[in-house]
């Protein structure tokens, strides 16, 4: 920071500094030097009076020689020349009798941040490591890393490292994990510090000698570690025992972590370990300081992952206080929504509740979306809320509740009907663009069951002109074009005048693309449109069923007890209303995709790609029989193998992992034995039968195949999926 | 752990003071520090770890500073954050308060201290009673005896030192518990815990061996084996000084304790206690207008026990103004700056009921911001008496010169996160 004047001050300093009278009187001088580090601590530029300042480190006041220290470690990367001349004060006080001088020394030689500082380094550092003085050593060894750390490509000097290692047996707990910091530092390149056995019993057994950042960072070394047997393993388990209830949260979480760790291949220990931690992460939860709390909740998200029973007797800690700050109010809510079941599940609502009326818009969103996500399993009490959130006629609480119900459709569509009448009942419309799309989706979904569906969009197709966001204007299209196909007397005017100003008076490229296509998507008749704008949709509400596996706590463990769980995107930086990959697209583009494989065979074909079975929109067993008896049998071929002898369920099974449907085949071992199959792949619906006449050798199983469109190359690579599964099959059974 | 480097800021963003330990991230990394909270806080999403490309960010705030510690590594975060708060308790029992002056007029002493307190980003001597020892404010020189290494930092026994001598040996022992509740809007208790501590004043000569006997009901419920009865303690920790191993054999607490100030132990009791001070609050909004307030405060505990210093708090809304009021016992103040009615009533005794009466004018024109609900909170110290019943038996204290020393034993139950909700 440039100060008026600043060079006047430091010349003056710069007098003071040199002046015989003022070095003289140690009590001015010592003011001077004050007023300098002063100064430079306000980032002037005091370099000048290097050569001053290293004249006053020759002082027995020890304040000063600390201060005279931190000027020279600020400026040596500038003025490494002069550094030199002030690392002979700096040896000769390595050698001072007293061991404080002597540490204060080492420590800030060490911390010259210039080049050609190692070869005077090396020989104090050495010297400080056989030190009888434990202040010493602990400088010393943090003085190895230092030194490595200004030169990293030199080579490793073995005897460093090797002393190193024989000082992790020094009786000064803070040398040894001192020792542990350096070695690590030193070694990165080849793995960091070997724990081999007796280092690792070692440290075991100065666990409780060490301060807790000492405990804390051997627990983190001691990952590095694998018990040879499972006695040993036990062992070090119930030696770390102690640990899991440390007085210091860090200390706790970092043993769990360990424990994890060890115990891989025990899941009821990890098990064990977790419900002792419990207690510990919940007064982490609780803990005065907000980051820690933070923390805390964040490292109960991922024990969740793996035990998501665990903390739900505790949902009541998970409720949120008046002032805490929005970053632990939103986890607490993300782990509410974890927690809830039949028991707790109307306090918690009611909870939620009251935070929907919060004042900061952004919680009340969170608060609405929470209740969403709750409403997949417990609709109808949701629900009740939600239509009461909508009377209060707040915009942000109505937006967000909008957004909700969106979502709450797409992933759990029992609950249109409910919605839908909800919908009916707002009149008021959302006016952020947000709530807008989603409130047209609802209407261009789910029109036949809103009876005034056509009325609203016609005030938006009406308003359209004042209308800003594109994103609005496309998703108003695509609810048109869904309304006209359901309810076409009332919104064929509208929609025509909606068509006609988005493709003559649209400036948005985007928007006048989309309702080109629709346009002529509709000259191709109504039915085509239809198949395209209606098509089968992804079945979404099935991972809502088999959503929340549990996962093994070896997925997270990694990072647990890190930065990791703290900025996880998947947690964190979630925005409220984003709960799932799978959110219904708000584009027309995407929708249209998975459908554009049936239909538009103007796309252009390439027999060469690699065939790609995929299942699709399930096909239902009418559906198969008409397209069955529609079309020909493009191949038939007679396998050199009889039927499967497996249960109809591992042949089921069998075939879904290569992508076959089974849709169905004839119950146990009557004869003749018919099975029917399906997939799709490379744009191509493929249809099977599989058929067994007679059940000796002759009979062999008779493979036909149909499909739509026609494709040879995808064709072939079905049959030879499909007999290299039944072969199999047929040489395990 | 590994923080690079540590910054004390002002409220600004103004570095007051740096330490670069490590030297692997650029310095003048901080400025964007600031840049960055404040897009969040305009986003409304702040977050106590901040990232800018391989650079993490990790912040608190105490009083009208920022601390943070900046690291380019995938540190341990409850680390980090702890190593900040003790650099707070650090310097706070240096300079009493920590804040933008107490740093600016000290900063030969912050200085030593960072040096102390960590190098090459890694925590070194972090305890500040050994720091006391040989960093003192007044600054020494090296005549004075005083500057040789302290025998803490290379003792084995790291939390006392050798040589400590007292005239008249005493220890004070406090159990200390905190009531955390916090009830709804229409009264039901939502949750409710007891934190509780054991905190000793250790004025004892030379290396003594004390032994603390609680009785029996705190023990059964320290280790969970009491059944029967609802109190266990969840999450007992003990000081670093006790032997475990003493404990989970014989359940005897045996250490040798740090000298001054400390704490033993603490725990949580994670159970359905009846709230100590009960609130009925009505609270009347009638817009452009007034507010009435009517709060009736009842003391839900044994009748021979006194609550001190009763503090209930009342939020009102930011517009208020001309406060009236009438109590039944205690007086009532207004404190604008912080919306509040607080309502002190200096000794409360069990089975008693109060009541206070408020009346506030709004101004006709109506407050455009909305305002949060903040809940009433209670704060009250009730002496001689504890919630979960845990009472010390004896405290025996062997030192080898053979010294007779006191024990003085004092319980508190006093109000910890204690909040009500409205419904204005």
């Amino acid at each position: 920071m440039p100060y008026f004047g600043s060079e006047e001050t430091v010349k003056e300093l710069k007098r003071a500094l040199s002046n015989p009278n003022v070095q003289a009187d140690r009590l001015r001088y010592k003011n001077y030097i004050t007023r300098v580090i002063r100064y430079m601590t306000q980032g002037l530029d005091v370099s000048s009076l290097f050569m001053d300042m290293v004249k006053a480190s020759a002082t027995v006041d020890i304040v000063q020689k600390k201060l005279v220290y931190l000027y020279m470690c600020t400026y040596a990367s500038d003025k490494p020349d002069l550094a030199l001349l002030a690392i002979n004060t700096l040896r000769k006080d390595c050698a001072d009798p007293n061991p404080m001088v002597r540490g204060l020394a080492l420590r800030n030689m060490c911390n010259f941040r210039m080049p050609g500082i190692t070869e005077y380094i090396e020989q104090p550092i050495v010297a400080g490591l056989r030190d009888k003085a434990s202040y010493v050593r602990r400088v010393a060894v943090m003085g190895c890393a230092k030194m490595h750390s200004l030169q990293p490509n030199i080579e490793i000097d073995a005897s460093i490292v090797n002393e190193l290692y024989a000082l992790l047996r020094d009786p000064d707990p803070v040398v040894v994990v001192n020792c542990l910091r350096a070695l690590e530092e030193i070694l990165k390149d080849e793995g960091g510090v070997v724990i081999n056995k007796p280092i690792a019993h070692h440290l075991l057994n100065r666990m409780k000698d060490l301060d807790s950042w000492g405990q804390s960072e051997v627990l983190t070394f001691l990952l590095r570690y694998r018990p040879r047997s499972d006695d040993e393993l036990f062992d070090i388990l119930s030696l770390l025992d102690a640990f899991l209830q440390s007085a210091h949260a860090h200390v706790a979480v970092a043993t769990l972590r360990l424990f994890l760790h060890l115990a891989t291949a025990h899941p009821a220990v990890q098990a064990d370990a977790l419900q002792h931690t419990s207690g510990a992460l919940l007064t982490m939860c609780g803990s005065i300081s907000r980051e820690l709390r933070f923390a805390g909740l964040c490292h109960v998200q991922q024990v969740m992952r793996s035990q998501p029973g665990l903390f739900a007797p505790h949902y009541k800690r998970f409720f949120c206080a008046y002032s805490e700050p929005s970053y632990i109010k939103f986890r607490k809510m993300e782990i509410l929504v974890e927690l809830v079941n039949d028991e707790n599940v109307t306090l918690v609502l009611e909870e939620l509740r009251s935070y929907c009326t919060d004042v900061s818009p952004e919680l009340a969103q969170a608060a609405i979306a929470a209740i969403g996500r709750i409403a997949r399993t417990y609709s109808e009490k949701c629900l009740d809320i939600l239509t009461g959130l909508l009377a209060l006629k707040q915009e942000h609480i109505t937006s967000a509740v909008i957004q909700t119900f969106r979502d709450l459709v797409w992933f759990c569509p029992q609950s249109t009907a409910a919605v839908c009448q909800t919908v009916e009942a707002c009149v008021d419309c959302p006016q952020d663009s947000e709530a807008k799309q989603a409130l047209l989706w609802l209407l261009g979904e789910h029109g036949e069951q809103i009876s005034s569906a056509p009325y609203v969009l016609e005030v938006y197709i009406d308003g359209l002109k004042t209308e800003l966001s594109s994103s609005v204007k496309m998703e108003l299209l695509t609810a048109a074009v869904k309304m006209f196909l359901c309810r076409p007397a009332e919104t064929q005017d509208m929609l025509g005048r909606l068509l006609h100003h988005c493709i003559e008076e649209e400036s948005d490229m985007c928007v006048r693309d989309r309702a080109l296509l629709y346009h002529r998507l509709l000259q191709q008749g109504v039915e085509q449109t239809r198949k395209v704008v209606m098509g089968p949709k992804s079945d979404p509400s099935m991972s809502v069923l088999t959503g929340h596996q549990q996962e093994p706590v070896s997925q997270w463990v990694s990072n647990f007890n890190t930065l990791g769980p703290l900025s996880a995107p998947d947690l964190c930086i979630q925005t409220p209303l984003i709960s799932s990959p799978e959110q219904p697209s708000n584009n027309a583009e995407e929708e249209l995709l998975p459908v554009s494989k049936d239909v538009s065979p103007s796309i252009p074909k390439d027999d060469q790609e690699e065939l790609n079975l995929y299942l699709g929109p399930p096909l239902s067993h009418e559906s198969f029989e008409r397209t069955w008896l529609d079309l020909e049998v493009l191949h038939r071929e007679t396998l050199s193998y009889t039927r499967p002898r497996t249960t109809p369920d591992t042949l089921q099974a069998a075939l879904q992992l290569v992508k076959i449907q089974t849709l169905a085949f004839t119950p146990g071992d009557t004869l003749p034995w018919k099975a029917y199959l399906y997939t799709r792949g490379n744009r191509t619906l493929i249809l099977a039968e599989l058929l067994q006449e007679d059940p000796d050798s002759e009979g062999r199983l008779v493979v036909s195949v149909k499909q739509q469109p026609p494709n040879q190359h995808a064709l072939r690579g079905f049959v030879s999926i499909l007999s290299s599964v039944l072969q199999t099959l047929n040489v395990d059974s | 752990m590994s923080a690079s480097a540590v910054f004390v800021l002002d409220l600004k963003g103004k570095v007051l003071i740096c330490r670069n330990y490590k030297g692997d991230v650029d310095m003048s990394e901080i400025d964007h520090f600031f840049t960055l909270l404040m897009q969040q806080e305009e986003e409304g999403l702040i977050c106590p770890v901040m990232s800018r490309g391989n650079v993490h960010f990790l912040w608190i705030k105490h009083n009208n500073l920022y601390l943070v510690a900046i690291t380019n590594k995938n540190s341990n975060a409850c680390l980090v954050y702890a190593f900040l708060y003790k650099l707070v308790e650090v310097f706070t029992e240096y300079f009493k308060e920590l804040e933008e002056e107490s740093i600016q007029d000290n900063f030969v002493v912050v200085y030593e201290l960072l040096d102390e307190l960590m190098d090459f980003g890694f925590p070194q001597t972090t305890d500040s009673k050994i720091l006391q020892e040989y960093i003192t404010q007044e600054g020494n020189k090296l005549e004075v005896a005083k500057t040789k290494v302290p025998t803490t930092v290379t003792n084995a026994v790291s939390w006392r030192s050798e040589g400590i001598k007292y005239k008249k040996n005493e220890v004070f022992i406090d159990v200390i518990e905190s009531i955390n509740v916090l009830v709804n809007a229409n009264g039901s208790v939502m949750s409710s815990d007891i934190v509780g501590s054991v905190k000793l004043k250790t004025m004892l000569s030379g290396m003594p061996e004390l032994r603390l006997g609680l009785n029996d009901r705190a023990l059964f419920a320290l280790t969970g084996r009491d059944k029967g009865k609802s109190v266990t303690m969840e999450d007992v920790k003990f000081h670093q000084c006790v032997r475990l191993s003493r404990f989970e054999s014989d359940r005897t607490i045996s250490f040798i304790p740090p000298d001054g100030e400390s704490e033993l132990m603490s725990y949580r009791i994670n159970t359905h206690v009846k709230p100590l001070i009960w609130i009925e609050s009505v609270i009347e909004k009638f817009s452009h207008s007034r507010v009435e307030i009517m709060v009736k405060a009842k003391g839900q505990f044994k009748k021979q026990s006194v609550a001190n210093n009763v503090e209930v708090r009342v939020p009102v809304p930011s517009d208020a103004d001309s406060p009236k009021f009438k109590t039944s016992t205690g007086h009532a103040k207004y404190v604008p700056e912080k919306n509040l009615v607080v309502w002190s009533i200096k000794s409360f005794p069990g089975g008693k009921e109060f009541l206070m009466r408020a009346h506030f004018g709004l101004p006709s024109v109506e407050n455009a911001e909305a305002e949060g609900k903040p809940p009433i909170t209670v704060k009250f110290e009730i002496p001689y008496f504890t919630v979960s019943g845990i009472q010390v038996r004896y405290m025996k204290i062997i030192e080898k010169s053979g010294y007779q020393a006191l024990p003085w034993v004092r319980y508190i139950t006093q109000s910890g996160d204690y909040q009500l909700r409205t419904n204005i």
